[in-house]
């Protein structure tokens, strides 16, 4: 484990690095406060620290202030070496935020088994981020996909829509189905279905940018949002995400298995601001003129077809025919 | 007795509490000792400097530095000495800090010929 020493005094310095070396930490040694503060605020900068009190340019409680200002990074536990004995002094630097202090001349077995109390902090940390990632990733993903789940997709697609009329961008939004997936399942069984769409799923995701979102919206719908992207392309880049999932079979534990999807395709900058409902009405509708042409294709929406489109009597998507 | 004062019964250099706290690592114990030969008479001179000059807070930070090397390195007598300079300099004692140097520069005195014995058994 990676552990900051700050002091100015290389005597200290040195018996440190050697106890703390011989106990098998990574060290790292730096002369005063500033240097610390900088080595603490790297993104994998050391997460252990026994900072001398007094130092040039920042003293040890100055470097605990402005590490705990940093409440969005992970925490840092901070020991404060002092020869200050009183007990003002002591409680002064736990206020500053230091979770420990030792007084000089340091025990090295006595160093360690305080730094050995930091690592369980540590590890107590971990685990309560990993949980709370845990959480939030089962909060925002489809568990069989492992996409954004439909609400996480809708409310990204909110915010970009916001920002690309802010910036005079535009999103393209695709909403796809696979053609005649209730014959995979009723054929081949459910546990089919699930490979292939989780292998859709992987399809789509690789056939876009990183900054691009793909969400699965419903069953076997799934919503792909192309973050600023230039309408004179969207077409083209709708039809070879079309084409990443037509290409090629699909291999399952009961064989290839060759699928086509449908998508409606629908160009923010066509429009003027809307709701995001009335996007995802309207996009809808292509993607049932798509299966309408005989699916494996793609229909973009455009707005002088919203009145067309309007007088004929569509099945809503629950009940559109797959 | 004050905490800052030099305790009479305490060694000038307590070597076996060293060793026990840098794990009995003697090439340790001359690395820090050839660390100390060099930081520490270059430390008291620019000691000596801020006292002659009145300079308090100066004064105190070296002083301050000079107690936690003596410290770690086991001359708890002289590192007193440096704490009670240390005091007199935070509390503003301007005309009794020449006598705290001249105490400080004494402890050091019976101090450093034990770690130049070290050194030279050790050599040998």
């Amino acid at each position: 484990m990676k552990i900051l020493v700050a002091d100015d005094e290389a005597l200290s310095r040195r018996m440190l690095e050697r106890a703390l070396e011989r106990a098998g930490y990574e060290v790292t040694c730096v002369e005063n406060g500033k240097q610390a503060l900088e080595h603490l605020c790297k993104p994998d900068g050391p997460r252990l620290a026994l900072l001398d009190w007094v130092m040039p340019e920042l003293d040890g409680p100055g470097v605990c202030r402005a590490v705990r200002t940093r409440s969005e990074h992970t925490y840092v536990y901070i020991v404060l070496l002092t020869s200050k004995g009183s007990k003002e002094e002591i409680v002064l630097g736990l206020e500053s935020g230091a979770d420990d202090y030792l007084t000089k001349p340091f025990n090295a077995e006595e160093l360690r088994a305080r730094l050995r109390v930091g690592e369980r902090i540590l590890l107590l940390e971990d685990r309560l981020v990993e949980a709370r990632e845990n959480m939030r990733f089962r909060a925002t993903h489809d568990p069989l996909t492992s996409l954004l789940n439909r609400g996480a997709v809708m409310d990204l697609l909110a915010r970009e829509l916001h920002r690309s009329y802010r910036e005079q961008k535009s999103t393209a939004i695709l909403l796809g189905d696979v053609d005649h997936f209730k014959r995979v399942n009723d054929t081949l069984g459910h546990v089919v279905g699930d490979e292939v769409l989780v292998e859709i799923a992987s399809r789509l995701l690789a056939s876009v940018r990183s900054y691009d979102f793909v969400g699965r919206y419903g069953g076997e719908e799934f919503l792909v949002v192309l973050n600023s992207c230039d309408p004179a392309f969207a077409p083209a880049r709708a039809e070879a995400i079309r084409k990443s999932v037509a290409n090629r079979p699909i291999q399952t534990a009961k064989g290839p298995v060759s699928l086509t999807m449908s998508f409606g395709v629908l160009l923010s900058a066509d429009w003027g601001p809307r709701p995001v409902e009335e996007f995802l009405h309207d996009v809808d509708t292509a993607l049932y003129r798509a299966k309408d042409a005989g699916r494996d294709c793609l229909r973009i929406a455009k707005p002088d077809a919203k009145a067309e489109a309007s007088h004929v009597s569509l099945p809503q998507p629950a009940r559109r025919a797959h | 007795m004050k905490k800052s004062e030099p305790d009479l019964q305490e060694p000038a250099w307590n070597q076996a509490e060293l060793l026990e706290r840098v794990d009995n690592d003697r090439e340790l114990l001359r690395e820090l000792l050839t660390i100390f030969k060099e930081d520490f008479p270059r430390t008291i001179c620019s000691l000596e400097a801020a006292v002659s000059s009145g300079d308090l807070k100066r004064s105190g930070l070296l002083s301050h530095t000079l107690k936690g090397m003596l410290l770690n390195l086991g001359g708890a007598r002289a590192a007193a000495a440096a704490a009670r300079l240390e005091e007199l300099a935070t509390a503003g004692e301007i005309a009794a800090l020449k006598g705290a140097l001249d105490a400080l520069e004494c402890e050091a005195g019976k101090l450093l010929p034990e770690l130049d014995a070290y050194m030279t058994e050790v050599r040998h």
